[in-house]
């Protein structure tokens, strides 16, 4: 398969600050990739730079074999880009605005009216196609917001954290329209901190974190990073400050964290470490109020590489 | 043809915004409307004052040896029977003050003004406590006001007359000099040149009056005074509003920017070079848009002549130049929306009202010189002479500096766009 993205080396700072350093992956034609990563890590400027918001500071990118920096034209035509926050005309009817994208993407005359009809009937809003946006709920407007990425029939597909901030049943919606997407042969860039989107979605993850690419490979390799080991996370009566440098010395013990008053861990094993753990809060006076045991997982995998869980 | 779907795209909005709508042609005309029924209609018949019947008893008597033509009695008498005030007040002569007292009383008349037989001789003479009495209907109010301060003003006049000659005799003596009586006529002579310079002064001549209310002409029509008076009134709304609407229009990439379609933009395969310029574009045209509509409105409306279709046209399209070119500088400062509402009401009120757009009637010679340094005040300066009927080649000047104006402040907020969305 040829590559449909192809990331270089890309580097982008903000005068001091870096914000993405040296990012490198790739995607293949007609496959999901998620960059997976908690909030700063760099996966917004990422896409941005791909989708041609921001100049790369250094290093190159191509969308289907047009570099973003030589031939920008050429790689957004062949994208279509699904912005985090709506992105659309709210004082324009459902129809307005897909017929305004489209001639953005150069549809125009039949070829327009037709594609605006099937985009239309795909994100189910053919009924109310002449209502304004601004009288949609937040699911329509979404759909709507993604309809109009779709109407020049784009070989690749970006979506910037499409689930932030809705309800389940949209969440669901969405996950669902990337899966129908990527079957039509699409190929889907989408960025995310849910590591379950990510695991549902994707043949390909690349985990980010302080703007660069830790971690690259499918679920299941990812995963065998991380070996035998367990995820544990514990929840105290009382800040975990007290007795958390006790349990980082604890043997059995590779990785801990603190966020959002539980404990994250990752143990070689569950059935010896656990005891050593309740027996340190006691000395430490701290109570231990739940423990949940999990099998390794992307958080386990991020724990794993970065020692930190990852954040919201 | 990207440049039109945004350019279109943006008026399609624009007419969907009711403040926008409500800010470009409601207020404009509503202001002026506003105007032109509190004097226009005055003029044009629709509304009108009830006619001051006065009766004056001129028992005045020319001295002989005069040096008067004709005594003071007959000249404030004449001002009653004068053409110009013929439609407001009906004079009638009366013989004595007895007759004048019982047309009062009948209702007959509604003030009698009853001038004594020996006024002039008094005046000539120097005597300060010459008087004039005035009788008047109790029921009425405003009549006998006004024809109390007519003779008021005259005889403050006289009275001045009468001073200037005791205080001149007076110090004629002190030097050990006599007034001669033939010297009185060209002493009066040059008191009521002064007496004009300075009641001019006050901008009680026709010639510097902020409005001059004159009769009603025939068929409704408003009178040339009226006309010029609504004119540079509705000149002076449009310059305003043309500005406000072309910063508003221009306002509306904040509002991208803020709402993400901006950006969004930004990801397709358009350059950025073609999204400023719809954008731009479309305040152009909203800017045209509005001031055709409101000329039209105005000519309709108020009738309005806005002059010569050439001068017209200048003067528009200098507007047009002006108001894009200082609405994308002032925008290529702005960084949020919500900026922009104290800068447009409060940066652009403060332009305006030094341009003189608020005062566009009464040419005030502080803000005719401050408005060389505003667009506004140019484009004031185009609507004046094109409203003055001046033909293409006076407006050529205004034009010029208008464009160049325009330009200038396109080209530095456009390249201020240009770097904050590179």
């Amino acid at each position: 398969m040829s590559k449909a993205i192809e990331v270089n080396n890309l580097k982008k700072s903000f005068g001091e600050l870096q914000a993405v350093q040296g990012v490198s992956f790739s995607a293949e034609a007609g496959e999901v990739l998620s960059l997976l990563g908690p909030n700063g890590a760099g996966k917004s400027t990422t896409i941005s730079m791909l989708s041609g918001l921001l100049t790369p500071s250094e290093g190159d990118a191509s969308i289907m074999g047009h570099s973003i920096s030589r031939e920008p034209l050429l790689a957004k035509a062949a994208l279509g880009v699904v912005p985090q926050d709506i992105a659309l005309y709210p004082d324009l009817s459902a129809r307005e605005n897909l017929d305004f994208w489209g001639k953005m993407y150069g549809l125009r005359g039949g070829a327009l009216k037709i594609r605006v009809d099937e985009v239309l009937e795909i994100i189910g809003l053919s009924d109310r196609q002449k209502d304004k946006v601004s009288t949609f709920s937040g699911g329509m407007k979404r759909r709507v917001n993604i309809g109009a990425a779709l109407l020049h029939k784009p070989k690749v597909i970006i979506m910037d954290e499409p689930t932030v901030g809705i309800d389940p049943q949209s969440r669901r919606h969405i996950l669902e329209n990337v899966k129908q997407l990527n079957a039509q042969g699409m190929t889907v860039l989408y960025t995310t901190h849910y590591m379950e989107e990510a695991a549902e979605l994707s043949n390909h993850i690349a985990i980010m974190d302080m703007g660069k690419v830790i971690a690259y490979g499918t679920h299941d390799e990812l995963i065998r990073m991380v070996g035998e080991q367990t995820r544990i996370e514990v929840t105290l009566n009382m800040e975990a400050e007290k007795v958390l440098s006790s349990w980082r010395s604890t043997e059995g013990v590779s990785k801990i964290d603190s966020l959002d008053g539980k404990v994250t861990a990752l143990v070689d094993d569950s059935n010896r470490v656990l005891p050593r753990l309740f027996e340190a809060a006691s000395k430490h006076g701290v109570r231990i109020t739940s423990v949940d045991i999990q099998e390794p997982n992307l958080e386990t995998v991020f724990l794993h590489l970065t020692g930190r869980a990852l954040r919201d | 043809m990207k440049i039109f779907d945004i350019a279109f795209k943006d008026l399609i909005r624009s007419t969907r915004s009711l403040f926008l709508i409500g800010m470009a042609f409601a207020a404009p005309l509503l202001l002026t409307a506003l105007i032109y029924f509190a004097f226009g209609s005055i003029a044009s018949g629709d509304m009108s004052m009830a006619d001051i019947k006065v009766g004056v008893v001129n028992a005045d008597v020319l001295p002989a040896n005069s040096p008067l033509d004709v005594s003071l009695g007959e000249n404030i008498r004449s001002m009653f029977f004068d053409d110009s005030v013929r439609s407001w007040i009906t004079a009638s002569d009366y013989a004595d003050e007895a007759a004048a007292h019982g047309a009062v009383d009948a209702q007959e008349i509604g003030v009698a003004v009853i001038i004594p037989a020996t006024f002039t001789k008094d005046y000539l003479a120097g005597k300060t406590d010459t008087s004039i009495t005035i009788l008047q209907d109790p029921t009425l109010t405003i009549g006998p006001t006004v024809v109390r301060d007519m003779v008021a003003s005259l005889l403050d006049g006289v009275a001045g007359g009468g001073i200037t000659i005791k205080v001149v005799s007076e110090r004629m003596t002190v030097n050990g000099k006599t007034l001669e009586p033939a010297g009185i006529p060209s002493l009066i002579q040059r008191y009521i040149n002064w007496y004009t310079d300075f009641q001019r002064a006050l901008f009680h001549s026709l010639e510097n009056a902020a409005l001059v209310v004159t009769s009603p002409a025939p068929g409704g029509e408003l009178s040339n005074d009226i006309q010029a008076m609504m004119g540079l009134v509705m000149a002076g709304q449009l310059i305003f509003f043309s500005f406000y609407t072309g910063a508003y229009a221009m306002m509306s990439i904040l509002q991208e920017s803020e709402e993400g379609t901006l950006e969004r933009m930004f990801t397709t395969p358009t350059d950025r070079t073609t999204i400023l310029a719809g954008k731009f574009l479309a305040v152009f045209i909203t800017v045209i848009l509005q001031g055709a509509v409101l000329l039209i409105a105005g000519h309709y409306l108020f009738k309005i002549n806005w002059g010569e279709p050439g001068s017209l046209a200048l003067s528009l399209l200098g507007q047009m130049f002006a108001s894009v070119g200082l609405a994308v500088l002032l925008v290529s400062f702005i960084k949020t929306s919500k900026q922009a509402g104290p800068v447009f009401g409060g940066g652009l009120t403060m332009l305006g009202m030094l341009s003189g757009l608020f005062t566009a009637n009464m040419n005030i010679d502080i803000f005719n010189t401050m408005g060389n340094f505003t667009p506004q005040g140019w484009v004031l300066k185009a609507w004046r002479l094109s409203l003055a009927g001046q033909p293409v080649s006076e407006l050529i000047v205004p034009f010029v500096v208008l464009f160049a104006m325009g330009i200038v402040m396109f080209v530095i907020g456009a390249r201020m766009f240009g770097k904050r969305f590179a």
